[in-house]
């Protein structure tokens, strides 16, 4: 057993904070020991905003997976999101002194290059993903190293935010004297395991609905082509309906699972919902179609806001996804899919994580997505043996280069 | 250039100030009251700014008599004198304090704009500059201190030197355009002289300035955005300048439809960050063309040593009980009409209507009395009604203009059947 490593995934999230503890394996998988969990305090649309609550919650969740798995944690890769996040693609490039075969400090020059753009100053970098190289004008050299050449050039995926709100997480963490291997875009980490190399390669969109936060992140021929953050999720479909019926947080939470649904209110079996009585709350009748209009209204808002989004960050993308992918707890949402559908006008497909082995109920679960694609993440990035893709192969160099940062 | 119309008169000393007045004459065509001040032929001949004065270098009594003379007359007919420039050279450490004693000595009001040099400057004009900068605080009833260290602390190590110093003059012109649209705002709502001393006034204090710039139907989210990113509004270690300060002044510029919505929003933003024992006094410039972008300015400053207001600060025209104009969150104006002003001492009444009066009038003057005039331009007030819910207190999630924490239906205003109760 001496090649298994532990990788443990955190993530502090809205609605919950979840721990994944899991085992990478010899044959390039990822068996899951066990999940500490506990409801989120503190934490609003995916930012932190009660330092000490939720340093707190984070302090429990992650007793409850050691006593679950018998893993002494001592490091985690944690999944940050937050609608401070930003994106864009860029370009770098680099001009050899003379034609010759392309070295490993090639590669990093021209990532530096890439990255010399100006961000806001409160910013820092959070990813430099690779895209593709190009040699010479030679568009997409899948292994610079061993071409020859006078010009380097690569497209990257670079992902930035607010350098305090990172540290908050951060800061959090270390004062539970937990080391932290590293801080991964939320979306990524998701993408990891809902989505297969062939969606990837075909073109694929993956939306993570959470409590706070909608992620999403767009593959194209096998790299990540635009990300986003938007601070609308589940919190807010209920919070709407608490307004809109008139209904207590807790009492518009249940209901939304219990009775939500997320199409289109037109077909509406219509009818009343009735609400019981509790010790805390007098019962009522609700208006099926007036729920589900609620509902429909703020789905489908989010969905187009994603799409405007995309179509409006690199011209002609939106057509070049094959597929839409939804994750995350919001995707339990009735009809969601058919929302999506209206939207998006392509095939949408409920996902949670796959090829992972190991406690099964939890990984059937869509909302430990990004918390287990942690996990996986961290296995493609510290493994040795040859990764399954070249974005792989280069987010095992860039994993090298955050450590070398964060200590 | 005896008179000067507009009474307010806007100096550029040595290079850097004269760089600045060339950047605001581009920025801003037609303004009148600039005079650039310099040593140096060259750059003052190559500025395009109209009224220029040349000091000579080398023989300082000559100096002073230019300064006595030339600069005196250029100072005919003006209320207040806004000095701009850098710290740390020979010009500016000189100059800057020279002039400010002329001017102060004509009984004007006198304030200054500067910079502080980089530190890979040296630490000899770090001292140059420090001690310029004691004068300046001495003399002038207000200066702005633009530290560049500070300013350039975020921005990439890759940054070419060319472009620091570029933010670092573009930073003092808008510190100066900050200064002088505070000072000739008029009407209920103004940001009066004594304010700008009391924030500006104190020997020693730290200056925090931001400002950003925005347009479309999310300006002021935008605007308040960008400006709160400002390097010289944050404390190293400690967050937001902000909170740490007991008065601060905003400025708002742009187009005649400014609502009082968003005033409100803006001061309200404000007041969450820098807490309630915080004043907010606020100006409002709506004087420019319908989709010209909104401009926001925040002064404030920290630390420092409280000094009584300087002599000619009694001489102010006697415009505006002191503290009477601070606007604070919960409080629409209900309606005032035209010719009515209410006393500006009562307090605003509760209430909501169609209409809210312009906050300015963009030509009269700082020294005119600020009355309402017949020409003033209403807007419609759009009034928050809508219900955030949870997300009350949370930072709202603005798109487009929009507040995507209000429910979706509410906002596309769609019927829905209310639950029945047993």
């Amino acid at each position: 057993m001496a090649n298994e490593q532990i990788f443990v995934g955190l993530e502090i999230g809205t609605t919950k904070i979840s721990v994944i503890v899991a085992e990478a394996r010899a044959d390039d998988q990822i068996s899951i020991l066990g999940v500490g969990e506990t409801p989120s305090r503190g934490v609003r649309k995916g930012e932190i905003v009660d330092m000490e609550t939720v340093t707190e919650c984070v302090r429990e969740a992650i007793l409850d997976a050691e006593d679950k798995t018998n893993v002494e944690i001592g490091n985690v890769w944690v999944a940050i999101t937050g609608s401070h996040l930003e994106s864009f693609n860029n370009r770098g490039s680099l001009a050899l002194p003379e034609e010759r075969q392309i070295e490993p400090e090639d590669l990093d020059a021209v990532e530096i290059s890439a990255k010399e753009v100006a961000i806001p100053t409160p910013n820092t970098f959070l990813h430099t993903i690779l895209q593709a190289y190009h040699v010479d004008g030679n568009q997409n050299v899948i292994d610079p190293l061993k071409s020859e050449g006078a010009m380097l050039e690569a497209d990257f995926h670079i992902v930035h935010g607010i350098k305090t709100r990172i540290h908050n997480t951060l800061r959090c963490i270390e004062s539970l004297k937990i080391g932290i291997e590293d801080v991964v875009l939320s979306s990524l980490a998701s993408a990891q395991v809902v989505l297969s190399q062939d969606q990837k390669n075909y073109g694929a969109l993956m939306i993570d609905i959470g409590g706070g936060t909608t992620d999403y992140l767009v593959y194209i021929d096998g790299s990540i082509r635009h990300s986003g953050v938007l601070a609308l999720g589940g919190d807010h479909i209920t919070n709407d309906i608490s307004v809109g019926l008139r209904l207590p947080i807790a009492r518009a939470e249940l209901l939304k699972i219990q009775e939500g649904s997320a199409t289109d209110p037109a077909g509406s079996p219509g009818g009343i919902i009735l609400l019981k009585n509790d010790p805390r709350f007098l019962g009522c009748d609700v208006d099926r179609t007036s729920l589900d209009t609620i509902i429909y209204l703020r789905v489908n808002e989010i969905f187009e806001l994603i799409r405007r989004d995309i179509e409006s960050s690199v011209e002609g993308m939106i057509d070049l996804i094959r597929g839409v992918m939804i994750t995350g707890g919001g995707s339990k949402l009735k009809g969601i899919a058919q929302v999506a559908e209206e939207v998006f006008e392509i095939p949408v497909e409920l996902t949670r994580a796959r090829n992972v082995s190991g406690a099964t109920q939890i990984f059937e679960d869509p909302q430990y997505s990004t918390a287990i694609g942690l996990t996986k993440y961290a296995r493609l990035v510290t493994k040795n043996i040859a990764p399954e893709s070249m974005l792989e192969r280069f987010t095992q160099r860039l994993g090298s280069l955050f450590k070398k940062r964060s200590r | 250039m005896n008179t000067n119309p507009s009474r307010r008169i806007l100096v550029g000393v040595g290079n850097a100030g004269v760089t600045v007045l060339d950047m605001l004459s581009v920025e801003v065509p037609g303004m009148t009251g600039l005079l650039a001040v310099n040593n140096d032929r060259d750059s003052l001949n190559a500025s395009i700014v109209r009224d220029k004065i040349e000091v000579p270098e080398g023989d300082p009594g000559e100096g002073f008599r230019v300064i006595d003379d030339e600069f005196g007359q250029a100072l005919d007919g003006a209320s207040v004198v806004i000095l701009c420039g850098g710290l740390g050279g020979e010009t500016g450490s000189f100059l800057l304090p020279a002039l400010a004693i002329r001017a102060k000595s004509t009984g004007l009001t006198t304030m200054a704009c500067v910079g502080m040099p980089f530190s890979f400057e040296g630490k000899h004009r770090r001292d140059l500059a420090e001690r310029a900068l004691e004068k300046l605080q001495e003399i002038c009833d207000a200066v702005i201190v633009i530290g560049n260290d500070q300013l350039s602390g975020g921005s990439p190590s890759t940054a070419a030197v060319g472009e620091a110093f570029l933010l670092s003059d573009r930073t003092l012109l808008a510190s100066l355009l900050a200064l002088s649209g505070m000072l000739s705002t008029s009407g209920p709502v103004k940001i009066t002289r004594a304010d700008i001393h009391n924030v500006l006034g104190k020997p020693g204090a730290l200056t925090h300035f931001g400002f950003g710039k925005a347009e479309g139907s999310n300006r002021l989210h935008e605007a308040l955005e960008r400006a709160m990113k400002s390097p010289l509004l944050a404390l190293p270690g400690k967050g937001s300048a902000l909170k740490e300060t007991s008065m601060i002044l905003l400025l708002l510029r742009g187009a005649k439809d400014i609502s009082f919505a968003e005033v409100q929003a803006v001061v309200g933003k404000i007041e969450q960050i820098a807490g309630d024992n915080c004043q907010i006094k606020v100006g409002v410039h709506a004087d420019g063309p319908l989709g010209s972008p909104l401009e926001l300015y925040l002064l404030a400053s920290s630390g420092g040593t409280v000094r009584k207001p300087a002599k000619t600060i009694e001489s102010i025209e006697p415009s505006e009980p002191i503290g009477s104009n601070r606007i604070t969150l919960p409080q629409p104006i209900k309606s005032i009409r035209e010719g009515e002003m209410p006393s500006r001492r009562a307090p605003l009444e509760k209430g909501a209507d169609e209409f809210f009066p312009a906050l300015t009038n963009p030509t009269s003057k700082s020294g005119m009395k600020p009355a309402v005039s017949p020409k003033q331009m209403q807007g419609t007030l759009a009034l928050d009604t809508y219900q955030r819910g949870r997300f009350d207190k949370s930072e709202p999630t603005i798109f487009e203009g929009e507040d995507l924490d209000v429910p979706t239906f509410l906002r596309k205003g769609i019927k829905l059947n209310p639950p029945s109760r047993k």
